[in-house]
């Protein structure tokens, strides 16, 4: 596999490069933008979900993790082998997602493209995508309800604020309702979903399926999805 | 042409870049590094006076090649249970990384049981 570098910005998010063509690739979706493979697209897409190290070991006790040797803090320690650019580490809470503050410098804003006026740029939400369905869900809308369950092509899925991570996530789930109860989500059908982990009725954990999504800010999310649904609208 | 091997992209859309942000766009900005573009072609609707090379050799992608069990990392406290982590799943199983580590590297690729993966973020 080629090596992959991000080494800029389009639309206001990252664009990646591979070594071997210098194509430019789009971050989230995996298409080439620019170059020799332009028409070929990496994949398929795959979720990446945020959660502590405690929820990710009880989803399943065999999983492995990759640490580098870039700082980072655990324990109130300051940990890994490099030095120097420590405070690289504080980005993810200066502008990600769940920094409700955060804005885009006029660098970032000189690349967007025709925005999607729907909705503030910065908003934060849950973006879902299918073949057939791109729907974003606002994380305030989210906490309006506490819980929701809503139907996506057919399938009903529940979407929620992890009591642990504050971030949204959807799972599909088989129940009508939800309602927040504390750290849980209760389902009308007597399952629960604890610490991120669906549980049936009866307790018996059971297996979870997720359907494609990304923690993000509406612009990007628009500008990478053109004209996608928002719920409640 | 060099083929791309197809391989599972576990991508998670995330804003995280404005630290590194620089004034005005060009080819190259300042505290930037240059890119060597290719001569297209470009995707419909990709309009290239809209690349900024902000960020450009800022961060440095995780080239993944030893993994571990979470649990012997949370064993020996160079993780605890409430660092944040993302995972993905890979043709071996789910991988962890440190968000912390991931919002500097903004991208990981490794590979898993014969299958290529890559991680961005």
């Amino acid at each position: 596999m080629p090596r992959f570098e991000n080494v800029g910005l389009y639309d206001g998010l990252f664009v990646m490069q591979d070594d071997e063509t210098r194509t430019l690739w789009n971050h989230i979706t995996g298409e080439a933008l620019y170059g020799p493979h332009v028409g070929r697209t990496l994949g398929p897409m795959g979720n990446m979900l945020q959660m502590s190290a405690a929820q990710a070991l009880a989803g399943d006790q065999a999983i492995q993790v990759a640490i580098s040797n870039w700082p980072y803090i655990a324990g109130g320690r300051r940990r890994g082998a490099a030095d120097g650019r420590a405070a690289v580490s504080t980005l993810g809470d200066r502008f990600g997602p769940e920094n409700p503050n955060a804005r885009l410098t006029p660098a970032f804003v000189d690349t967007l493209g025709t925005e999607d006026a729907r909705l503030p740029r910065m908003t934060m939400g849950l973006g879902i995508v299918t073949d057939a369905t791109t729907r974003f869900y606002a994380t305030e809308s989210i906490h309006e309800r506490g819980a929701l369950i809503d139907d996506l092509d057919g399938r009903q899925i529940l979407v929620f604020v992890d009591r642990t991570t504050f971030t949204p996530a959807a799972v599909f789930v088989n129940a009508s309702s939800a309602t927040l109860d504390r750290r849980d989500v209760r389902l009308d059908t007597g399952g629960v979903v604890r610490d991120g982990l669906l549980y049936d009725a009866d307790g018996t954990r059971a297996d979870v399926d997720r359907p494609q999504q990304f923690f993000t800010r509406w612009y990007g999310f628009a500008l990478t999805f053109p004209d996608p649904e928002i719920f409640g609208r | 042409m060099t083929a791309v091997p197809r391989f599972r992209t576990a991508v998670l859309l995330m804003v995280v870049t404005a630290a590194v942000a620089s004034p005005s766009v060009a080819t190259a900005q300042p505290g930037s590094l240059p890119v060597d573009l290719p001569d297209g072609p470009a995707k419909d609707g990709f309009d290239l006076t809209r690349f900024s090379t902000v960020g450009n050799g800022v961060f440095e992608t995780f080239h993944v090649e030893r993994t571990e069990p979470l649990a012997i990392a949370l064993q020996d406290g160079r993780v605890t249970g409430d660092t944040r982590v993302l995972v993905i799943q890979t043709a071996a199983g789910p991988l962890a990384f440190l968000r912390d580590q991931m919002v500097f590297h903004h991208i990981a690729q490794g590979r898993a049981a014969d299958r290529d993966w890559m991680a961005t973020f």
